[in-house]
């Protein structure tokens, strides 16, 4: 089987750490960004299985990190999940209606979190 | 009858006598009669009485001529005349008789008895040949007028030549007299009750003036339209032509008209544009010495900056007075005329009036602003602490994240073996991450709450259910310390209508804090039952109590109150963030409790919801999205579809087991159910069976996901979709899409735009 590709978008260099550690560990492959643009960047170039941005990044921020993404055909169907500390339940909202996949607060739960991301995986990477 | 007596024998003398007698007696009587008629006329004009009076006894008396002087301010003064001419009562009343025995009158004025002179040429005493060499009398005789045995007047007639009075006019005169004295006091009541009515009556106007101005002080708090109301009636009311409120600026040591009326634009706007300085200035002047002062002529002095505009405006005469609060100047009010004249002290009096009310106006309407200018500085603020709250909890999330996912990662084990110790202190820094993160999150809660910006998502839930889920969580934590948990719940009751996530919050908060401060092998009893139109939930400890002094503290933040050392640490927030919480549901939250027997901390809540709390209302989809009932009772998948479903703008509702699953599908009506098949209570064969056999649910979709693989017989029960765990994403939201729940392209990925 082919291992899942994650790009993961973080500015934090510890939390970004501890989200490669615990998705390699589980078996997936991962790249990594560390501003919005870089994301874009790498997201198009790579084409992962699902990228995981933060909200909060250097630059332009993952709001926008999105839209672009969505506007060009070549990212447009990758799957992009919101990883964020904006705990309040309008911030998932916000993050839903904006055209996110999906939502997954921090902390995170090291046990769970791997199957939250292979949740959002397109059908055929499934490891 | 004595005339025909007389009659009888007499002689014609006798007669001629009688008859002249009879004809004095007619005429005294038509006099009498005359002026009696002239009282009665004129009662309410006693001048005209007066002047009747004097006519008559000039006639009666056969006199030359009559007057009547009357006492004012120690000197007889000249009132009413008849046969004398312009120059004598010109003269006469420049000079008044003294009080003293120079006169006739004066003399008459002290003796208070009428008395005639023969010829005051040969009166030694006479002292006033003035007033005889301009009228030409020679005798005089005067009746004293007396009101209340006081001297009021004197009435005399004057013969010019000596002829002393009989006796018969001596009596008419006397008579004369007593109604001149009735008719002067008369005239003084008649004034004095003029001047009492003037005065009502402007009394009247004034009160109504000020009335006025009040109401529009209480009625608005434009503030230009108080002045302008003030400055309108202050002209009014003093018969002025214009005037104008000048407020002052402590800063420019100056005025500036706040107010005006009767004023041209142009001279307004001259007065606008000219410095009006406090220092130089009448109405400067007036505020420094704190009293109204006035110019009766502006011709006749030198202007000043602001004098000189009404000046040039056509103004004439101006009064300025001063408006203080406090001794603090606040401002002058001005009226002003186009004709040059003083201004009564009644005037400026009434002004005063009107610039205390100004000076109070202004006063509140600085207040008012003051208010108005901190409550929007404070807004600011508390927007800051908001915005600053926000903000750093989400700084310290960041670093939390990683603090708590390495400690699981190690605890996971994911990079080899720990030994104990280790495991130990891991498990530490895990758990006191976890702390800390929860004591973030119920200050962002504390936060939101008092900025007004916690929302509720109302929906009606199980009680039951919700207890359960609260004490599911303490559980391990109780057995640990060998504590005996129960729940109590009435059996009439069923859903309540609140916040489920908030009341879920507070039960657990409550419930942690009774484990917390029960000693080992004690109890702790949770129980719930109806009041009247509220529910009541109640969580009993058998703990150490909280002493009286202690019971209001220990809701107040970061208090733990006397009731001892906890097992484990607290946020010290908690018991703050319930009670607010119970608030915005509309309820209240309370506690009682004994020392060394235990402690009941309870709350109650409307049952149904009475609509002050924001959220949608049961069926309602959550912003537009649709709503899905998740009935499953597995943590780990629950939190997986529930980010799937949120993932896909799906609102989501969970039930934790078959019988809360199918009351929320009663409930809520939903678009859609996902539903576990092992689940505590009723399975889900049986909420199946329910749902489909009752025909308010019989209709709404429901996708059977379990790791039994019974598709037949779910589809059989009626089921739309059947999914086997582990479920994937795309598998959950096709089956939804299958079902019309959502759309198709919100899975397949190649229709983004």
């Amino acid at each position: 089987m082919v291992r899942p590709h994650v790009l993961v978008v973080e500015d934090n260099a510890k939390n970004l750490k501890l989200v490669k550690d615990v998705l390699e560990f589980a078996g997936f492959g991962v790249s990594e960004a560390r501003s919005g643009e870089e994301g874009v960047d790498l997201a198009r170039r790579l084409q992962p299985d699902v990228v995981l941005l933060d909200l909060q990044l250097p630059g332009i921020d993952g709001m926008e990190a999105l839209r672009q993404l969505r506007a060009d055909p070549v990212t447009s169907a990758l799957p992009v999940v919101a990883v964020t500390a904006f705990a309040m339940k309008s911030d998932r909202h916000r993050t839903l209606v904006a055209g996110f996949d999906g939502y997954i607060a921090k902390p995170i739960s090291v046990r769970d979190f791997p199957d939250q991301v292979r949740g959002f995986l397109r059908t055929k990477s499934v490891p | 009858m004595p005339e025909e007596t007389a009659a009888g024998g007499a002689s014609s003398d006798e007669s001629a006598r009688l008859l002249a007698d009879l004809a004095d007696a007619r005429e005294q009587f038509a006099a009498t009669s005359e002026v009696l008629t002239a009282l009665g006329r004129h009662a309410s004009d006693p001048d005209a009485v007066l002047d009747t009076i004097v006519e008559s006894a000039r006639r009666l008396c056969r006199a030359h001529a009559a007057q009547i002087s009357l006492l004012q301010e120690g000197s007889y003064r000249l009132s009413k005349s008849v046969g004398l001419s312009d120059e004598y009562t010109e003269h006469v009343r420049r000079h008044p008789m003294a009080q003293d025995r120079s006169t006739l009158t004066g003399r008459v004025g002290l003796d208070r008895r009428i008395q005639q002179v023969a010829d005051v040429l040969a009166d030694p005493d006479y002292g006033r040949q003035d007033m005889q060499r301009l009228a030409g009398y020679r005798t005089v005789m005067s009746a004293p007028m007396l009101l209340d045995d006081h001297v009021v007047g004197v009435l005399s007639v004057l013969r010019n030549q000596v002829d002393p009075f009989d006796a018969r006019s001596t009596g008419l005169l006397g008579a004369f007299a007593s109604q001149a004295a009735i008719a002067v006091h008369n005239v003084n009541l008649v004034q004095a009750l003029e001047a009492r009515s003037t005065e009502l009556a402007r009394n009247l106007e004034q009160l109504r003036a000020l009335g006025e101005v009040g109401e529009a002080i209480s009625a608005s708090l434009d503030l230009d339209q108080v002045l302008a109301a003030i400055v309108m009636n202050a002209v009014r009311l003093t018969h002025t032509d214009g005037g104008s409120i000048m407020e002052y600026d402590e800063a420019e040591r100056g005025f500036s008209v706040r107010s005006a009326f009767g004023t041209a634009d142009d001279v307004l706007d001259r007065l606008r544009g000219t410095r009006i300085d406090l220092d130089s200035t009448l109405v400067g002047r007036a505020t420094i010495e704190g009293r109204p002062l006035a110019e009766p002529d502006l011709d006749q002095i030198t202007l000043d900056s602001h004098l000189q505009c009404l000046y040039d405006g056509g103004w004439r005469s101006v009064a300025a007075v001063p408006m203080l609060r406090q001794s603090r100047i606040i401002g002058a009010l001005v009226v002003r005329r186009r004709t040059a004249g003083a201004f009564t002290d009644e005037t400026l009096d009434l002004l005063q009036n009107f610039a205390a009310q100004s000076a109070l106006a202004i006063h509140n309407a600085r207040l008012f602003r003051e208010v108005e200018t901190k409550s929007a500085e404070l807004q600011v603020v508390s927007q800051h602490k908001s915005e600053f709250l926000a903000s750093m909890s989400h700084e310290l999330r960041t670093p939390l994240n990683a603090v708590i996912g390495f400690s699981e990662v190690l605890l996971e084990k994911m990079f080899g073996d720990l030994n104990e110790r280790q495991e130990e202190y891991l498990h530490d820094i895990w758990s006191s991450g976890k702390h800390l993160l929860e004591l973030l999150n119920e200050i962002l809660d504390l936060s939101k709450v008092e900025a007004g910006k916690m929302e509720l998502d109302l929906t009606a839930f199980s009680v039951r259910g919700a207890l359960e889920y609260a004490m599911s969580l303490v559980r391990e934590r109780a057995s640990l310390h060998a504590i005996a948990l129960s729940l109590d719940v009435a059996a009439d009751l069923d859903v309540v209508e609140a916040d489920e996530l908030r009341f879920k919050q507070v039960v657990l908060n409550l419930v942690t804090n009774a484990v917390k401060f029960t000693p080992a092998g004690g109890s702790v009893t949770v129980s719930a039952r109806r009041e009247g139109d509220d529910l009541v939930v109640a969580v009993t400890d058998t703990g150490v109590g909280v002493p009286p002094e202690d019971r209001d503290r220990i809701f107040e933040s970061f208090q733990q109150g006397g009731r001892g050392a906890p097992k484990e640490e607290g946020t010290g927030l908690g018991l703050t963030l319930s009670r607010r919480i119970v608030e915005l549901l509309n309820g209240r939250l309370w506690l009682t409790s004994e020392v060394g027997l235990g402690s009941t901390f309870a709350f109650s809540i409307p049952l149904v919801s009475t609509g002050s709390a924001r959220g949608p209302s049961p069926g309602d989809s959550h912003a537009g999205f649709p709503r899905v009932v998740l009935v499953e009772d597995d943590r780990p998948s629950l939190d997986l579809f529930s980010a799937y479903l949120e993932g896909a703008a799906i609102d989501v509702v969970v039930a934790r087991d078959g019988e809360e699953g199918l009351q929320a599908v009663r409930r809520q009506q939903p678009a859609a159910v996902i539903l576990d098949i092992r689940l505590p209570r009723m399975d889900g064969w049986d909420v199946l069976r329910a749902l489909k056999a009752d025909p308010a649910t019989a209709a709404v979709p429901v996708v059977v996901v379990s790791i039994v693989d019974e598709r037949a017989k779910g589809l059989a029960l009626g089921a739309a979709g059947y999914l086997v765990k582990p479920v994937r994403r795309d598998d959950l939201l096709q089956a939804l899409a299958d079902v019309r729940v959502v759309d198709a392209s919100a899975l397949t990925d190649t229709s983004r735009a």
